[in-house]
């Protein structure tokens, strides 16, 4: 649903047009979005941040080095020098740990087009390497959540039932914006949760760490590493796999709205058409 | 029908064929009772130029082949029914197509025998074009007097007979109501619940309330029944707790599931200020975390989706929105009451608990709500 | 002892005189062989719904040989990996193993889905054709209101059927159910006690909505469709205006041996959509919804389409909410208590309505082209907007998601688009039956458009019209009345769609009939229905 194709593109600027239709809405728009911003820059600072600020004279290992390099090239502009951030830009990475730069730069949300409700997802601009270097520089400067080495998945030979806990602890804690089948669902005004359908494990494991954007935070307080595999086990297994037993087609897993339709556009089109050929001139 | 036969004496006499008359062909007898049934074949004619020609045999020969995919279609149905591994394993498997195959099969057979038959019927069947009268409108007027007298030779009897006998009047009277009443009873009564019965009434308590637990407040737990502290939610977190109590999780409490955040520093402090000057909502909070009921007040569904950053809370059935910052007020769709917010506290071993139940009735809202 | 012989020939012969001399069957039985049925295809639509019915039924009993409508708590042991262990009610677990322990269970499962929602599809389509059409019209009112009833009817055994297998998502809809109970003034507390044997959930109400779903409701839908197709034999069909169609006669096929042919094939063909929907589309995954409890809940949460429009119209509802005293009235019970009564009964009324309005007390036989009776067109498409638009908000969370739409912007859209929608649509649907009816009376008049463009002596360019009818002294074409049927407007539909008066049956002695344009008056116009055009 993400995929940048034309058509998408032409919708997503519509939708924007009908979002934006007076000066004074968009400028209460960009307060708004301000004011998130500056939310986020504040709580995620205060919440990881110890109080220390980078120093300029860190010792950086090779790789941050290297990430440092992409930073001041890419970055700077919003997330400001030493990522300290920009007031009305961007928040301050200082504290956001390796985890959330691999989640915001791998799924190619950051860097953004623009402010908006929510940024995309988009072709990632930096390929693994470089946003394992830009992850380094992050996590080198202010420290915070990391995805840990190792599988992401539950193995279930040595774990028969990760699937299924996998699967309770998703509907628990996923399912209300993500959905019962990992399709996504929209939040208010312009929001929303995105598909997982194509998420990596890593990018499900960081965001579960870090909760980008709007997704709340699960830290490893709340659902331990175990969990967090068993979920990824579930989401990897039975909803990316396209474990769909009852037909070719799962209309998008959306339930009832698109069932509505294939019964109007399948079974209704077809008898109305067998119905014109029954009573039609021979 | 009823005119067919009430004329048919007449039809009859005006027969002129003699369906007896072993001369006669058949389709003049079913011309004949076309005649009875004021019917007119206007076109009966075969769609093809004289017999076995080119075209009919064309027409015949695609019937055939519709008849036969039908047939072969059903034995792959019964093939695949039989035969393909059916049985659901993870992972790619051939079992994924069992229903699709079960589907495909079937649909084929069903429509290529449909349109057998239906081409049978439009093809080879000659074309028709028949007329058949109408009968409308009332019966004629003599025969609505009759009946309409013989209704009211009834009434008289009966009702008159009643009106002329006050006694008896009175006992059916007397008879009928209090037996309809009896019929009725048992039907209506068995149902009939008192919602308020039970102390605390269930309907404004949940498994919160200290009553569940010895009159000691009750901790909250997560789906399997371990407690929670406060370290184990992380700022911008949430969790969905139940009461813990034995079988807190499960439907025997539906009104009981909330939802327990961890609000970032600045938003804690908005929501105090809040809540402080709120009656119902003081003192509720504990440092930056604050408990709200999850059961949405417009039509109970849980109301779970928290926006951490703007801090709302949406419910995914009727898109209503609920400010955390502001004691859960409504800020758009439907629903016209707040969340109510339990009462939070920690007992001697740090784990969270409910200083009391909810303030506010939980759940959607009802006439006799206080 | 000497065998009696048995002349096999003669055996259906005696059967059938043993037959008719205990139930005197021979002269029924032939008007129903020889009864005149009119053939179009719109005639067909109400057929789906009975043919989805009966389909229904078949893998309904299948279904309920599998089921166990108890709410008791199990714990999942069956095929299905991603459940397993996980605690269920008793009904859950029957259905999952119904559709993965059950040889072809699955499939039956879906058909049955299937064959309800096309079911209830077909009842709109087939609503939508009759009213479009004035079929309700005397002396069919009592019809088109037993229509509405099945719709009622068939919308409750939707939504008890769906509430069986007591998954995540059917669980979010009794909920909402019990929460629209609560909602009613006075009387809302109770009755959601009394339905649910007590407080939400309680352990009753599968176990109710089980028999309510498989006994109760198919009951009074058998009994209903009965009735519905009686009358429908005893005051025949309505059919078309058109060459030799009268208010007092029935132009088509005998049921047999054609017509009831047809029906058959049509069946047919029925059942094999709903095999192929079930084959090729994935309907309800219960086993991803997991079992019902309170506090877990999916976005898009949606009721299937026929009850979309219900909640759509709540989600639309401003919170207005009443407070009289103590109490108070809270805004769901607007839109899903009275909101849907009124739906259901204005409907029922409106066959009366209509005749009171335009004082029309005679029978009607013959159908109405839309364009007309543009006033009936603005009222059904403003009905019909109306049903969309709450349909499509019942659905908003989707579009808004799929297609980047802000959700409240989807809110708002619908409560204006429920506003402005119908009487937009009122407007457009008059102004296109105007036009179009402007259109036959100008072909009628002038003739077809031919395409040729002549030019005058004196200069003046003119296009050239075929007249459909008899041409006066100078050439002009005579004003042909309209006979509220089809009128050609191509050239190569002249004369296409008058059928030939020809075959053996026809009485030599009468004079062949010119081939009848549709504007002609027909044959035996003796009580021609006359057409009201205009407004």
């Amino acid at each position: 649903m993400t995929s940048d194709t034309p058509a998408r593109r032409r919708l997503r600027v519509f939708s924007r047009r009908r979002k934006a239709p007076s000066r004074a809405r968009r400028r209460l728009g960009a307060a708004v979005r301000m004011l998130a911003a500056l939310a986020l820059a504040g709580g995620v600072y205060t919440a990881f941040a110890p109080g220390a600020f980078a120093e300029d004279d860190r010792q950086l290992s090779a790789t941050a080095q290297e990430g440092k390099q992409l930073f001041d090239n890419s970055c700077i502009t919003c997330h400001g020098k030493d990522a300290q951030g920009v007031d009305d830009r961007g928040p301050s990475l200082i504290g956001v740990g390796a985890a959330s730069v691999e989640f915001q730069v791998g799924t190619g949300r950051m860097p953004m087009v623009r402010q908006e409700a929510q940024a995309e997802q988009k072709k990632p601009q930096f390929d693994k390497t470089q946003t394992k270097q830009l992850a380094q520089y992050i996590q080198e400067l202010g420290g915070g959540p990391q995805i840990p080495e190792g599988e992401l998945t539950e193995s279930l030979e040595s774990n028969p039932e990760a699937l299924a806990r996998g699967g309770e602890l998703f509907r628990v804690n996923c399912t209300s914006c993500h959905g019962f089948g990992g399709g996504g669902g929209a939040l208010s005004s312009g929001k929303y949760a995105p598909s997982l359908h194509d998420a990596t494990p890593e990018q499900i494991y960081a965001a579960m760490l870090t909760g980008p954007q709007n997704m709340p935070v699960f830290g490893d307080n709340q659902l331990t590493p175990e969990q967090k595999r068993e979920i990824i086990t579930y989401i990897t297994m039975q909803l990316q796999e396209d474990k769909d037993p009852g037909g070719l087609f799962n209309l998008g897993r959306y339930g009832p709205s698109t069932e509505g339709m294939a019964v109007f556009l399948v079974g209704i089109t077809l008898l109305v058409f067998t119905a014109l050929w029954i009573a039609g001139k021979s | 029908m009823t005119s067919v036969q009430h004329d048919s004496e007449a039809d009859r006499q005006a027969s002129t064929v003699d369906v007896f008359d072993p001369k006669v062909s058949r389709f003049d007898i079913v011309k004949e009772g076309l005649r009875r049934d004021e019917i007119e074949i206007i076109t009966y004619e075969s769609q093809f130029q004289g017999t076995n020609s080119k075209a009919e045999k064309r027409v015949v020969r695609n019937i055939a082949f519709l008849f036969i995919i039908s047939g072969l279609a059903a034995l792959a149905f019964l093939g695949f029914y039989i035969w393909w591994p059916w049985r659901f394993e993870l992972g790619h498997t051939m079992g994924d197509y069992y229903t699709p195959a079960l589907g495909l099969t079937l649909g084929i057979s069903l429509f290529a025998l449909g349109f057998a038959i239906l081409a049978w019927a439009k093809k080879l069947l000659p074309h028709e074009v028949s007329i058949q009268k109408r009968h409308d409108g009332a019966s004629p007027t003599d025969e609505q007097l009759i009946t309409g007298q013989t209704a009211m030779f009834v009434a008289d009897e009966l009702a008159g007979g009643v009106q002329r006998r006050p006694l008896l009047k009175g006992a059916i009277g007397l008879a009928a109501a209090p037996l309809g009443i009896a019929a009725a009873a048992p039907l209506i009564g068995g149902l009939i619940e008192n919602p308020h019965k039970g102390d605390p009434p269930p309907l404004f308590s949940t498994g919160f309330n200290p009553v569940h637990n010895n009159g000691n407040p009750v901790r909250l737990a997560r789906e399997d029944g371990t407690p929670i502290r406060p370290e184990d939610i992380s700022t911008g977190g949430q969790a969905t707790v139940f009461p813990g109590i034995p079988g807190g999780a499960t439907n025997e409490f539906a009104d009981s599931p909330t939802l327990l955040i961890h609000l970032r520093p600045d938003d804690a402090e908005e929501t105090r200020r809040n809540a402080e000057a709120d009656r119902r909502n003081r003192g509720s909070m504990y440092g930056d975390y604050v408990a709200y009921s999850k059961i949405c007040t417009h039509a109970g569904c849980p109301a779970s989706l928290y926006e951490q950053q703007t801090n709302r809370l949406l419910c995914p059935c009727h898109q209503s929105q609920f400010l955390i910052t502001r004691n859960a007020q409504p800020v758009f769709g439907p629903a016209s009451r707040r969340l109510p917010m339990l009462p939070l506290g920690v007992d001697d071993e740090g784990y969270f608990v409910a200083k009391s139940d909810f303030k506010d009735t939980v759940g959607p809202d009802f006439w006799e709500r206080p | 002892m000497k065998r009696r012989k048995v002349d096999l020939a003669q055996a259906p012969a005696t059967i059938a005189r043993g037959t008719d001399e205990r139930f005197q069957a021979a002269t029924p039985l032939r008007a129903l062989l020889n009864k005149v049925f009119p053939d179009h295809w719109s005639f067909l639509l109400g057929e789906i719904a009975l043919f989805s019915f009966i389909i229904l039924l078949l893998t309904g009993v299948f279904l309920t040989l599998f089921f166990d409508p108890s709410m008791k708590e199990v714990a999942y042991e069956g095929a299905y990996p991603a459940l397993r262990g996980t605690e269920m009610s008793a009904a859950y677990e029957s259905s999952l193993h119904l559709s993965f322990e059950v040889r072809g269970g699955l499939f039956m499962r879906q058909m049955h889905h299937w064959a309800a929602l096309l079911f209830m599809a077909s009842i709109v389509v087939h609503m939508a054709r009759i009213f479009f059409t004035g079929a309700y019209r005397k002396p069919r009112e009592v019809n088109w209101v037993i229509g509405i009833i099945l719709f009622l009817l068939g919308f409750f055994a939707g939504f008890t059927g769906y509430s069986l297998p007591d998954d995540g998502l059917s669980g979010t809809g009794l909920r909402i159910a019990s929460a629209i109970m609560l909602s009613i003034p006075v009387v809302g507390t109770w009755l959601s006690a009394a339905v649910f044997g007590g407080e939400f959930p309680g352990h009753l109400i599968i176990g109710r909505f089980y028999i309510a779903h498989v006994l109760l409701i198919p009951g009074g839908l058998l009994a209903l469709i009965s009735i519905h197709l009686a009358l429908v034999f005893k005051q025949k069909h309505t059919q078309w205006p058109g060459p030799m169609r009268t208010n007092t006669n029935v132009v088509g096929e005998r049921m047999f041996p054609r017509y009831a042919l047809k029906q058959g094939g049509f069946f047919m063909a029925c059942f094999g959509t709903v095999a192929l929907l079930a084959g090729l589309f994935q309907i309800n995954p219960i086993w991803l919804f997991g079992p019902y409890r309170a506090s877990e809940v999916s976005s898009a949460s949606q009721p299937d389409w026929y009850v979309m429009f219900m909640d759509g119209l709540v989600r639309l509802m401003p919170n207005w909410q009443i407070y009289i005293g103590d109490y108070s009235i809270p805004p769901l019970f607007w839109p899903a208590v009275v909101g849907l009564g009124t739906l259901f009964t204005l409907p029922m009324l409106w066959p009366w309505l209509e005749a009171r309005k335009s004082g029309d007390k005679r029978i009607h036989n013959l159908l109405e082209r839309p364009r007309d009776n543009p006033e009936r067109v603005g009222i059904g498409a403003m009905a019909l907007t109306f049903f969309l638009v709450a349909t499509i908000s019942g659905a908003n969370d989707v579009i808004a998601d799929k297609f980047h739409i802000s959700l409240n912007a989807m809110t708002w859209a619908g409560r204006l688009g429920l506003i402005i929608g119908p009487p937009l649509m009122y407007w457009l649907a008059v102004r296109v039956c105007l036009g179009l009816q402007q259109h036959d009376r100008e072909v009628l008049a002038h003739g077809v458009e031919t395409g040729i463009i002549r030019r005058l002596p004196n200069g003046q360019f003119v296009e050239v019209h075929q007249p459909l009818g008899p041409v006066d002294d100078h050439g002009h074409p005579e004003p042909l009345p309209y006979g509220g049927w089809v009128v050609p407007k191509k050239m190569n539909r002249v004369g296409a769609l008058a059928p030939a008066i020809k075959g053996f049956f026809y009485p030599v002695e009468k004079p062949a009939e010119a081939p009848v344009s549709p504007g002609m008056p027909p044959v035996s116009g003796d009580e021609r229905e006359e057409i009201t055009s205009g407004r």
